[in-house]
């Protein structure tokens, strides 16, 4: 059974249509990436996923459960975490606070601070800076925490939208590194949105390209920059 | 004297943070401002009393011995405002600032109404803790006992607040959802507990500030919640909106001018006291429109 399941997605905005008819699986395990030019509605299929926006058709199912209609903080209890687009840290916050602030959901407190242990020692600067305001730490720091904060919800399944955004390639190389070795270790399955193929090909994985609210391409990350499908996406007519 | 200024300053100060914490926790949370949090504190001023319109109030909760009534006035206090977000502000959790603003001044018109209708529009005598004004010497100063009472009061709230905010999970998630609701969500955080907390404790808050005002006035009248709650909500707004700290300093500041006004004004100016306080409150706001203490957002890096 796949992980994931999105089954006929449609988000509309008032009567602006941001996805339709969308539909695709994710197995276990898998690294899944989302590209497609400014307004493809990748964003909008992460909110929907994550409940945080609602969906105006359609199904998302994780282990067979249907997700949609839940919420997020329903979703966010069935193991289902967000790195949202900017990081969205809380500023006046320590880190060691963002980090705790999704534990809320855990009973198991001896496994929470094993994770907390697990966050830094996979981004040690956030044990460094553990009581520092998070507002204070610099856009890749940041980016480290807001993933290490949404791994300490205990997810199954982690979507992460535009991690790169904002950040010096060396500092996004850094990003990526430590978000598979977390996966590996974790058997995480990785949802991402990601502008640029080529760095989705060097890093990895399964790649959908989507364009105009709907897909017009799924296949391995690295057969992608080769083909002429990403111009095509961008530049070609409209389907 | 001036010894004696200080605690004039100090405990009127002090119930005006109270106040505008009570406003500012809720405007942090869902920035709502919420108007009808003057008629709390009136609801909970007549929660002492039986309902009647005679002129003479008969005690109900206030013939509690003293520390089972404060209990019983706070938990009143918790309890009015907690059903009121889930009964006003709930059904409107989506609506605009604005709506949830009408909606707040909707409820604490109606709250009011049945306040008149319950108990009539006389000021009624409650004569309660009558001890406490009796004055203790402090070196050359002369205190009333009460104002002791209440500055302690205040400090121990801060600190409890305080400590509630920073150790304990609700508090957490408090400034958490403060910060970013949508974010606080998706990290598995209930908007229900979090904003019926907030109510809670703006609601107790509230109920403090009424005990604080009968026990200083003896009196329970329909209108005492709207004069305080503005001068709160002033406060809120010169110690920046949803900044907690900046509410407690506020209020206190607006305290300790207007204990300074009343002292210092020549006996001719001095009924227009409150027009020279409010001018105050212009000027600190002609050049930090933001407040005292503007919340800082977590702006985005590079």
């Amino acid at each position: 059974m796949a992980k994931l399941g999105i089954h006929d997605l449609a988000v509309r905005y008032g009567k602006l249509t941001a996805i339709s008819d969308l539909s695709f699986t994710v197995a276990e395990g898998e690294r899944l990436f989302i590209s497609g030019p400014n307004g493809a509605g990748k964003s909008s299929l992460l909110g929907a996923i994550s409940g945080a926006v609602p969906a105006a058709h359609g199904r998302i199912e994780m282990d067979g459960d249907i997700l949609s209609g839940l919420g997020p903080e329903r979703i966010a209890r069935r193991g289902l975490s967000m790195v949202p687009e900017g990081r969205r840290i809380f500023g006046e916050l320590t880190v060691q606070e963002n980090l705790m602030v999704g534990t809320g959901i855990r009973r198991d407190r001896a496994a929470v601070a094993d994770d907390l242990e697990t966050a830094f020692t996979a981004f040690p600067i956030l044990r460094t800076r553990a009581q520092a305001p998070a507002g204070a730490l610099s856009g890749g720091q940041q980016q480290m925490l807001a993933i290490a904060r949404a791994l300490m919800t205990n997810p199954k399944v982690m979507l992460v939208d535009e991690p790169s955004l904002g950040l010096a390639p060396k500092v996004v190389d850094e990003v990526y590194d430590r978000l598979c070795s977390l996966q590996a270790l974790r058997g995480l399955t990785l949802v991402i949105v990601e502008q640029s193929s080529t760095r989705a090909a060097r890093v990895g994985g399964r790649m959908i390209l989507m364009r105009g609210g709907r897909i017009v391409a799924d296949g391995d990350a690295a057969g992608f920059a080769a083909a002429d499908l990403l111009s095509e996406a961008y530049f070609g007519d409209p389907a | 004297m001036s010894l004696q200024l200080l605690f004039d300053a100090l405990s009127l100060g002090g119930i005006y943070a109270i106040a505008a914490l009570g406003i500012a926790l809720i405007f942090g949370v869902m920035k709502l401002v919420n108007f009808a949090h003057g008629q709390f504190i009136a609801c909970a001023v007549f929660a002492l009393i039986l309902p009647s319109t005679d002129a003479v109030a008969a005690l109900g909760l206030g013939l509690l011995p003293t520390p089972l009534l404060i209990l019983a006035i706070l938990g009143f206090g918790a309890g009015l405002a907690v059903a009121a977000e889930a009964l006003v502000f709930r059904p409107l959790r989506n609506a605009s600032p604005v709506a949830l603003m009408v909606g707040s001044f909707a409820l604490g018109v109606a709250l009011q109404n049945l306040l008149l209708v319950l108990y009539g529009g006389r000021p009624k005598a409650i004569s309660l803790w009558a001890g406490l004004v009796a004055p203790v010497r402090i070196g050359p100063a002369e205190v009333p006992l009460l104002q002791l009472i209440v500055i302690a009061a205040v400090i121990a709230i801060l600190l409890a607040l305080g400590l509630m905010l920073k150790r304990s999970r609700l508090g957490l998630e408090m400034r958490a959802a403060a910060a970013d609701f949508g974010m606080a969500q998706l990290l598995g955080v209930r908007a229900n507990r979090v904003i019926s907390g907030a109510f809670a404790l703006s609601g107790a808050l509230a109920a403090v500030v009424a005990l604080v005002m009968v026990a200083q006035t003896g009196v329970a009248d329909v209108r005492m919640g709207g004069q305080i709650m503005l001068i709160a909500f002033i406060a809120t707004v010169v110690g920046g909106m949803g900044s907690l700290p900046g509410a407690v300093a506020a209020g206190l500041a607006i305290g300790a001018a207007s204990a300074l006004l009343q002292a210092g004004l020549p006996d001719a100016a001095r009924p227009f006291r409150d027009a020279f306080l409010y001018a105050l409150v212009i000027v600190v706001l002609l050049f930090r429109p933001q407040g005292l203490f503007a919340a800082a957002d977590a702006k985005p890096r590079v």
